[in-house]
């Protein structure tokens, strides 16, 4: 266990936790609404971690859907993981033992994945750094969904604090620290395109956020494209 | 739903949602990527950033919102500029939540 990694991991997920906050938050206080312990609420937050998967429970659960339909739901949503898993391996390789590696996958979501990509592009990737971020990162949405649940009617509307921006902040400015090159800019504004065209298109696409999939299949071979060139 | 249910529901959740994490960190550790694959992985970050930033000031309710009603956009100009300026998460962050709070009491 390197501390410093392990430090650095942390204070690394602290913009991912205030974004967060009123996600969790938000779930947990729509899951007591729709018939869910505060237990239930929490421990869904600990095994599921995935925030677009647990909102999308709630939407069914709301209109008497079925167990089958939010899991099918949710295999579609979580399908773009493979994609990003996958591309944190040849990172890892090497670095990080891969069953160790492989576990604390478990806490990658668009975030850690967003911040971790950035920092292994100047620093090795280590198992501490890894534990710090992901570990953090799901502590802080276990615990925004815990106070969503108990304490939810008695807070009212959150949305005036500006926490609503805190995500969409962190993908701005990641986007600014990841896009070097000018493929990389090429890359990102043409999946921004198509992942919005595609959204128009087919607006399913949107809930399950297959276009996010798509668009990032496009541009990645765009991106290969245009790099042969240069 | 019931109690049941609802912890049947939560853990075929937690499968799906796990495995996909899981299963390529696990399974392709052991081998070497060609190097055009490893090439177009690399592109992978940037354009699901590009994804994500598009959806969450565009579409921050889950439906294409392109008009200057969208507090987003407004949040999303100077968090941008400041993002440029300083390259500091914190700054930009800072920035874009009080843009935020402040176009929601005020505007």
């Amino acid at each position: 266990m390197q501390k410093q990694e392990l430090k650095q991991g942390i204070k690394d997920s602290i913009p991912i936790i205030l974004g967060y906050l009123p996600l969790g938050f938000a779930f947990g206080v729509l899951a007591n609404e729709v018939g869910m312990s505060i237990i239930q609420a929490t421990m869904m937050s600990v095994l599921c971690f995935t925030g677009a998967g647990q909102y999308i429970a709630i939407g069914v659960m709301q209109i008497g859907g079925a167990i089958f339909t939010i899991i099918l739901a949710n295999v579609l949503v979580n399908l773009r993981y493979l994609l990003f898993s996958t591309s944190l391996v040849p990172y890892i390789k090497g670095q990080v033992q891969t069953a160790i590696g492989s576990l604390l996958s478990y806490g990658l979501t668009d975030e850690t994945y967003a911040v971790a990509m950035n920092r292994y592009q100047n620093h090795a990737p280590t198992a501490s750094y890894m534990a710090g971020l992901n570990l953090s990162a799901h502590i802080g949405w276990i615990t925004s969904t815990l106070l969503g649940a108990i304490l939810g009617s008695y807070i009212g509307n959150t949305d005036r604090l500006g926490l609503d921006f805190a995500l969409p902040a962190m993908y701005i400015c990641l986007l600014v620290f990841m896009t070097k090159h000018k493929s990389d800019v090429i890359v990102a504004l043409s999946s921004a395109f198509f992942c919005l065209l595609i959204g128009y298109l087919v607006p399913a696409a949107m809930g399950n956020m297959f276009n996010i999939i798509i668009a990032t299949i496009i541009a990645a071979s765009l991106g290969v494209l245009i790099r042969e060139r240069d | 739903m019931s109690g049941t249910s609802i912890w049947i529901m939560i853990i075929g959740v937690s499968l799906v949602s796990l495995l996909p994490r899981i299963l390529p960190v696990a399974l392709f550790s052991r081998y070497e990527f060609p190097e055009l694959l490893k090439q177009w992985l690399s592109f992978v970050a940037p354009a699901v950033l590009g994804a994500l930033t598009a959806l969450s000031v565009l579409a921050p309710e889950g439906d294409i919102e392109i008009s200057i009603y969208n507090r987003y956009i407004w949040a999303f100009i100077p968090t941008l500029l400041v993002a440029i300026k300083t390259k500091s998460l914190f700054y930009s962050l800072l920035i874009g939540i009080v843009i935020m709070a402040l176009l929601y009491n005020f505007v």
